[in-house]
């Protein structure tokens, strides 16, 4: 803990040390309104920085800025306004009002459109909005953020995020949303996203690649309707993330950033502290009875034998779970400097983050290094570059799962020192028993020490990325423009993971290395051609191209029984095997083209169209068009043309139709020869799919309408969104019975609905002056349907629990994420039954218990900011939507939950009726044998997601120690994140924690890291 | 130039869109083989350890959790064991639903396979086609009799999506049909042919000898004849007297030898959970199976298990909850046990609330099955008997491992012996003892301990009535099925000898003794997967209609 103190301060010794001797200077001025009327609360910001402040109550401000910087000045209502800082000291602005017809924002393929003119809801979020508050995944920073979305986590360092746009569009692994940068699509598929009830590592990838400094902002395109032009890429909507670039005519400047946050965990499950270790109310007598629950006696001191051989005081050890998680330590710090000549600019980053788990030993560090360039070559030709490169390594990343560290360490017998576990195996060991990891359990058992799993197992996982592209752009006239753009993204992945002699699962160890390289090429271009058909009529055409060269490689090896226990490596193992994956590749050629109309400036029509050619399909199939029209009417001057109320009366409405492909050999019926056949023979592997020449695309049609409207001079804004999307022709392997002679076909099956609605509503809610309040609420509702599969089938399954009581599913006439298990069985009167011995009867695991599928999520973001300070908070919740805590079963299973102290001294006879007779229960029955059969029924861990929570916090000031410094600004935040729970409805779990990414991962949850509750501070200094 | 360069650039792009000629090329998957490419003899191999040596997951949650236990050949729920021997008496669906899979999926193994090698398929062969409808003899017979009906006559249709369930009566009918065929098909050929036609060792079980596929085709439709004879009124006795006259495995076993040095994820034995889940996931031989051995002398008592290590061991009365008061009774009955088993026990009897009982090592005592998890407290694991080595050693350790049993010479003459009991034939007691003979060659018993077994033991002659030697082959049957549980839990069900806990009395003492969902009774069947209802829940729908509700209790049409 000393040295994470050192290490966080001397972060930022070193910080303040480097910026004493650069240059700024303190500009003041006034801002003001059309009228010249004082505007107080007014927005001033250095662009491209976090060094911003507010205007007083009478309309002054003072900030620290350099020659060539430029300010932006801001205030709800009123366009925004830069100046370049020049030689004088004091600049002083008035603002128009905005008539809220202005503002761009960033659409499909990169282009720039006024918001007005969409005929589909789009969300632009700032840089500052996911850099405050900073998470290594920039996923995570959205939630709560933007109607529509919702986020889940797999929760620990390193994993990547689910993110779902308007609810799953597809019965398959990938319903995530296509990461588009700098108008570059890049891969996002972790290599493993999890989903098993028993173990998983839960890769990162795609956007958690992406360093959060270096985003300028990020644009989400919600569904079909806004992403039509990335065609069969379209399915599950995009985010567009916009990088940072120099900005022109700003001078050589340094921005440095450190973002620091001490992580602790937030909560726990709740554990008894009454009964200790054993089993039926009795302790272990000798060491082989040693069992690993904590159904023995009361703890009450007496001397017993502990599993290391000793006598010890029988006692329970309350904080022997929160022992084991330690402060986790997050910092993150960056150096950007940016700079620009008369036809060029640069912009060179530099970002280290290094982040150590709550778990012992685990770690992040990452390096990401951006550069990017642009410069206009001649008065026509323009070239923009940009090259990323990002290295990161995780170890001891801790694993999901009923077999996962978190699982274990939960288990721990009440009775037990955590600390005596540190101990994990015996001083020079010589025999393979000697080598048995130590735990509570007897000697040599397969129950895992989680010291052993965080320091004397290895799970490394090393990531590579290197990201760039080159764009030339080329005004060929006045009215017709191009771009030629060239884009790669290569990921190699190394997963290393060793299993010491002596481990609980693989006593003779393993060792296990895989490496994934995975890479995409893009080469595109773009005409854009502008005409005013009329004198109202105006119209820009889009025509592009696009090439997408796919590509994955892998190999896979692992060795098992090492000859001398000692060390771990290949050489020294019995048996090894190796996998081969060689080069796939998936090629996707596509044009487009789009044509946006405008009337007389109040009315919209956007037309636009997609071909796609896909080398995955057959060469009848591999053909296919998508198209859309949006329109979107302005009719303020109809509704209130005397703008009482109604600065901006849009209505707005499209209709799309994108797609969804497949991956690479999925037509053509083939054998696999597994490395591995039998007592030396080869042997051959059936296939147990059904593959089908004739696949085709997913085709996804969406309507969609909004409402968005601006009052009372822009201080109200309103946007409602309303969408219906309907998936047809299914890919997918649908499980069907093995006596067909497969086990699944692949078809393009069945139909998958999804309706919602979107809100967000915002505005100023105070303005004194000496203190504004901007607060903004958003709400999203998705109702997801599965509407049909093929004939003869109901039923799909995602995910089983070991014991099969519970169930992730979609159902016909339900939706993806059912969740089905077994209750407490009933006669016909409603009685409970239980059998001869007075133990509940469960029913058969078909029973409908719920969705994994929030019903409404909801966010509410404010700001704050009176003088130089400024607070800002998030808000954010999720409704209704069920998940499985196997986290509780367990503990109930194994008496270690505070719940399991029921029944504990006089076991019960319960109140139902005999399974045999049906006359009353007679039969008295242990606490451990009531909890044993309760916990094994699904429906008494179905628990509702309902929580709010304030997700992100901080307050900013404006240090004003600049000038001695030698800095331009010195701004300092004090950050939270996930600070409490408002509400919650689940037991021991945080409902959004998820097995995995994928879709079969969502609905239970089991061995998830705890939550963090995070505080630090972010220091931004500016040269 | 610069700007010939960019229309140039933009030239290329447009055209670009036409250019999908490698597309088919690149969608050629490198590392899988055609139809064209393969030889049927490697699919033999697929079938023959898929079924017969399942990965660890079915073979843990089938042979080890449900069907040893159920046919009393093993026990767990000792103290300090993951589970009490009373799981598998209530519905754990998770459990049996990993065997439904596993038997459910093998068809598409084996129909990919019998594809191929049929008439008119790609690889076509009539031999190869007989061992494919051996082969599908074989699956059908144990997959109907551990769940009972499944899709037969519609299945093998990828057209037919939700095939219709067959009754276990009209599955055991049709597969008789199919093994005649067979054994037409085979006729006197002793190959599958030459070249790369030729099975030779790529065939587990017979090293491609197609003669001993034709008796093993008669032994399995005696098997099956007889086992249905008489069920729903039927008479198979022409069934059984053709396929004793046509020749059955008489001096031959079909055996797959275990692969020692492969994956547990590929095929499993039962050392991959004995070794590395050392403690937790153990079990000992069953006490009706020890009875029977050590009451006879056999020879096979010290083949099949170890003696208990025995010790001193403080009977601990537990300080909460109903357990209290049944401590005299769960220790009366554990002390009985042993000195009835004849170890050597000095008994405290109960002061207070220890008891202290201190057991020599040296005999052999089996766990009494379906013990609950009250009595489990003082059930010690050194006071039972262990699997012998052979049958739990580990892979990958250059010891031997005992091979999966498919059909022996043993159990030809215990069913021609239960024939001629039945009329059906003669020779019962030539049958019996050479079945006994074969039986215990089979676990390598010397010669002269087989004879001295054979001339002294009254279990070893059938010398009493036609029910009392009815019992005694069906439990020799029994005894010889030990590492085959699923065909002995048949042998009870169908026979029902050995009587176990619930199968003549169901009035079990739930003080010790687990009711479970089944209240008492002995399981009949294994409950359908939710994999059965996910996927075709119409047709078990109706094939519960005739078959009874899916419940474990239910009995199949030639249950006794």
């Amino acid at each position: 803990m000393k040295t994470k103190l050192f290490r966080f301060l001397s972060t930022f010794l070193l910080l303040f040390a480097f910026g004493f001797n650069l240059q700024a200077q303190s500009i003041s001025g006034t801002v003001t309104d059309e009228n010249g009327v004082p505007l107080p609360g007014a927005t001033v910001l250095v662009q491209g920085t976090d060094n911003g402040v507010s205007t007083d109550f009478d309309g002054n401000y003072s900030i620290n800025a350099s020659s060539g910087d430029t300010l932006v000045f801001s205030f709800v209502g009123y366009s925004t306004q830069s100046v370049v800082v020049g030689s004088s000291a004091t600049i002083n602005v008035s603002l128009q009002p905005d008539n809220a017809l202005d503002e761009v924002v960033v659409t499909a393929l990169g282009i720039s459109r006024e918001k007005k003119t969409l005929g589909y809801a789009i969300t632009e979020v700032s840089s500052e909005s996911i850099n405050t508050v900073k998470d290594h995944n920039i996923a995570n920073s959205l939630v709560g953020k933007i109607p529509g979305l919702n986020i889940t986590q797999a929760g620990t360092i390193g994993s990547g995020s689910r993110i779902v746009i308007r609810g799953n569009n597809s019965l398959s692994g990938n319903t995530q949303a296509l990461i588009v940068v700098d108008g570059i699509p890049i891969n996002d598929n972790g290599i493993n996203s999890g989903g098993s009830v028993y173990n998983n590592n839960i890769t990162g990838g795609g956007i958690s690649d992406i360093n959060p400094n270096d985003v300028e902002s990020i644009t989400v395109l919600k569904g079909p309707n806004a992403a039509a032009l990335y065609g069969s890429r379209a399915g599950n909507g995009v985010i567009l993330v916009t990088t940072k670039k120099g900005t022109k005519g700003s001078k050589f400047g340094v921005t440095i950033n450190s973002n620091t946050t001490l992580d602790q965990v937030m909560f726990l499950p709740d554990f008894q502290n009454v009964y200790g270790q054993g089993s039926a109310g009795n302790a272990a007598t000798s060491l082989a009875d040693f069992t690993g629950s904590s159904w023995g006696p009361k703890a009450d001191g007496s001397s017993q034998l502990y599993f290391d051989g000793s006598q010890r005081a029988y006692t329970a050890k309350p904080d022997n779970v929160e022992d084991f998680f330690e402060n986790g330590i997050k910092s993150i710090n960056s150096i950007s400097i940016d700079s620009s000549t008369e036809n060029s600019t640069y912009r060179f980053s530099y970002t280290n983050n290094d982040t150590e788990s709550i778990l012992p030993g685990a770690r992040l560090s990452s390096h990401n290094f951006n550069l990017r360039g642009t410069s206009q070559l001649n008065d026509k030709l323009s070239i923009d570059t940009k090259v990323t490169f990002f290295s990161q390594d995780v170890r001891g990343k801790a694993r999901t799962g009923g077999e996962g560290v978190v699982s274990t360490v939960f288990s721990i017998p009440r009775t037990v020192d955590m600390n005596d576990m540190k101990k994990y195996q015996m001083d020079n060991p010589a025999s393979d028993a000697d080598y048995r990891v130590i735990n509570w359990d007897k000697l040599g058992s397969n129950t895992a020490n989680p010291y052993w799993m965080m320091l004397h197992d290895q799970d490394i996982e090393n990531r590579e990325r290197f990201f760039g592209f080159t764009k030339l752009n080329y005004e060929f006239t006045d009215w017709l423009s191009g771009f030629i753009r060239i884009g790669t993204d290569v990921t190699n992945t190394g997963l290393y993971t060793v299993r010491q002699a002596g481990h609980h699962w693989y006593p003779s160890g393993r060792i296990e290395r895989r490496g994934d390289r995975s890479g995409e090429l893009n080469s595109e271009f773009l005409l854009t051609a502008k005409q005013d058909l009329t004198e109202d009529i105006n119209m820009v055409l889009n025509i592009g191209g696009n090439m997408s060269r796919r590509t994955y490689s892998a190999s896979w090896m692992y060795g098992e029984d090492f000859k001398i226990n000692s060390k771990p490596f290949f050489s020294n193992t019995m048996i090894n095997r190796f996998t081969d994956t060689p080069q796939e590749i998936k090629k996707v050629n596509s044009l487009y083209g789009s044509a946006n109309f405008a009337y007389d400036n109040w009315a919209y029509v956007d037309v636009s169209a997609r071909n796609d050619w896909s080398s995955t399909l057959g060469a009848d199939n591999r053909s296919y068009l998508y198209t859309s029209v949006n329109a979107s009417l302005l009719l303020q001057d109809f509704v209130d043309p005397d703008r009482k109320v109604f600065d901006l009366f849009k209505v707005r409405g499209s209709v799309a139709n994108v797609g969804n492909d497949t991956s690479p050999y999925q037509l053509v019926q083939t054998f696999s020869v597994p490395g591995q056949g039998y007592l030396g023979l080869t042997t051959l592997n059936a296939p147990s799919t059904r593959l089908n020449p004739n696949l085709k695309p997913e085709n996804i049609e969406s309507t969609e309408f909004g409402l968005e409207l601006s009052m009372f001079d822009n201080k109200l804004n309103f946007d409602l969104s309303l969408y219906n999307i309907k998936t047809t022709d299914l890919i997918f392997s649908v499980p069907v019975p093995a006596a067909t002679g497969y086990s699944f076909f692949l078809e393009n099956i069945g139909e998958v609905t999804n309706k919602g609605v979107e809100l967000s509503l915002g505005g100023t809610v105070l303005n004194t002056g000496s203190i504004t309040w901007n607060s903004s609420i958003y709400a999203s509702k998705n109702e997801n349907k599965l509407v049909s599969l093929i004939d003869d089938l109901s039923t799909l399954v995602y995910t089983t629990t070991n014991s099969g009581n519970l169930s992730v599913q979609a159902k016909v006439g339900g939706g993806i994420g059912d969740l089905y298990g077994s209750v407490w069985s009933k006669d016909s009167n409603g009685n409970h039954i239980v059998n001869d011995s007075g133990r509940p009867v469960a029913t058969a695991p078909d029973q409908y218990l719920g969705n994994a599928q929030p019903d409404w999520l909801g966010g509410w973001s404010n700001s704050f900011s009176f003088g130089d300070v400024s607070v800002n908070f998030l808000i954010d919740g999720r409704f209704g939507g069920q998940v499985f805590s196997a986290v509780s079963s367990g503990a109930d299973a194994n008496g270690t939950s505070e719940r399991s102290l029921l029944y504990r001294e006089s076991g019960v006879t319960l109140d139902a009726v005999s399974s045999s007779t049906g006359a009353a229960n007679t039969a008295s029955i242990t606490g451990q044998e009531y909890w044993g059969t309760m916990s094994g029924i699904a429906e008494n861990y179905i628990y509702s997601q309902s929580n709010v929570r304030l997700r992100e916090f901080s307050v900013g000031y404006n240090l004003p120690v600049a000038d001695a410094l030698g800095a331009d600004s010195v701004y300092l935040q004090l950050i939270g994140r996930n600070l409490f729970f408002f509400s919650k409805k689940a037991d021991d779990i945080d409902p959004e924690a998820m097995l995995g990414t994928n879709i079969g991962g969502m609905g239970i949850a089991y061995g998830n890291l705890p939550t963090t509750r995070s505080l630090g501070l972010n220091l931004t200094l500016k040269f | 130039m610069k700007k010939t360069i960019l229309y140039l650039a933009f030239g290329f792009l447009f055209t670009f869109s036409a250019c999908t000629d490698d597309f088919d090329k690149i969608n050629e998957n490198p590392t899988a083989l055609t139809a064209k490419d393969v030889s049927a003899k490697y699919f033999v191999t697929s079938a023959q350890q898929a079924f017969f040596g399942p990965n660890r997951y079915p073979y843990w949650r089938g042979p080890i959790i449900h069907v040893d236990r159920y046919a009393g050949h093993t026990a767990f729920g000792y103290k300090g064991n993951w589970w009490s021997d009373g799981l598998g008496y209530t519905y754990t669906s998770g459990y049996t639903g990993a065997v439904y899979d596993y038997m459910e999926g093998y068809n598409s193994t084996l129909s990919s396979f019998t594809n191929f090698v049929k008439p008119g398929g790609t690889l076509e062969n009539d031999k190869y086609y007989a061992i494919a409808l051996i082969l599908k003899g074989l699956y059908y017979q144990k997959y109907a009799d551990t769940f009972g009906a499944a899709p037969y006559i519609e299945a093998s249709n990828p057209d037919i999506t939700t095939p219709k369930f067959d009754s276990v009566q009209t599955i055991y009918e049709g597969v008789i049909a199919e093994l005649d065929e067979a054994i037409t098909l085979i006729g006197d050929a002793t190959t599958t042919g030459s070249g790369p036609q030729l099975l030779g060792e790529n065939d587990l079980f017979f090293n491609g000898d197609m003669q001993k596929w034709k008796q093993l085709a008669n032994s399995l439709k005696l098997k099956m004849a007889l086992r249905g004879h008489g069920g729903n009124g039927a008479d198979y006795s022409a069934h059984v007297s053709s396929a004793l006259s046509s020749g059955v495995l008489a001096n031959d076993n079909a055996l797959m030898s275990r692969d020692t040095e492969i994956s547990t994820w590929v095929s499993a034995v039962y050392g991959d959970v004995w070794g590395p889940f050392y403690g937790g996931g153990n079990w000992h031989l069953g006490s009706k199976l020890v009875d029977h051995l050590r009451n006879n002398n056999d020879p096979r008592l010290s083949k099949y298990g170890k003696p208990i290590k025995g010790g001193t061991f403080t009977l601990e009365r537990a300080t909460s909850g109903s357990n209290t008061s049944l401590f005299e009774k769960h220790t009366d009955f554990l002390v009985k046990h042993l000195k009835d088993s004849g170890a050597d026990v000095t008994d405290s009897g109960v002061t207070g609330d220890k008891r202290t009982i201190t057991v020599a090592s040296g005999a052999y005592v089996g766990q009494p099955v379906r013990m609950n998890s009250k009595i489990q407290p003082h059930l010690h694991r050194e006071l039972f008997s262990e699997p012998a080595d052979i049958v739990v050693n580990s892979k990958n350790t250059g010891k031997p491992i005992f091979p999966q049993i498919v059909m022996t010479a043993a159990e030809s003459h215990f069913l021609a012996a239960h024939a001629a009991l039945l009329g059906i034939g003669s020779g019962a007691n030539a049958h019996y003892q050479t079945g006994i003979r074969h039986a215990m060659k089979l676990w390598d018993v010397a010669d002269a301990d087989i004879d001295t077994f054979i001339a002294n033991e009254p279990m070893a002659t059938l010398s009493g009535t036609t029910e009392e030697n009815i019992a005694k082959v069906s439990i020799q049957r029994w005894i010889a099925y030990f590492t085959e549980g699923y065909e002995a839990w048949a042998v009870v069900r169908d026979t029902g000898y050995p009587d176990l806990p619930g199968l003549a009395n169901t009035n079990l003492d739930g003080d010790m003794y687990e009711i479970g969902d089944l209240n008492g009774h002995y399981p009949q069947r294994m409950r359908y997967g939710s994999g059965a209802y996910n996927k075709n829940g119409d047709n078990v729908t109706a094939a519960l209609s005739t078959q009874g509700p899916d419940v474990q209790a239910t009995k199949l049409f030639w249950a006794k």
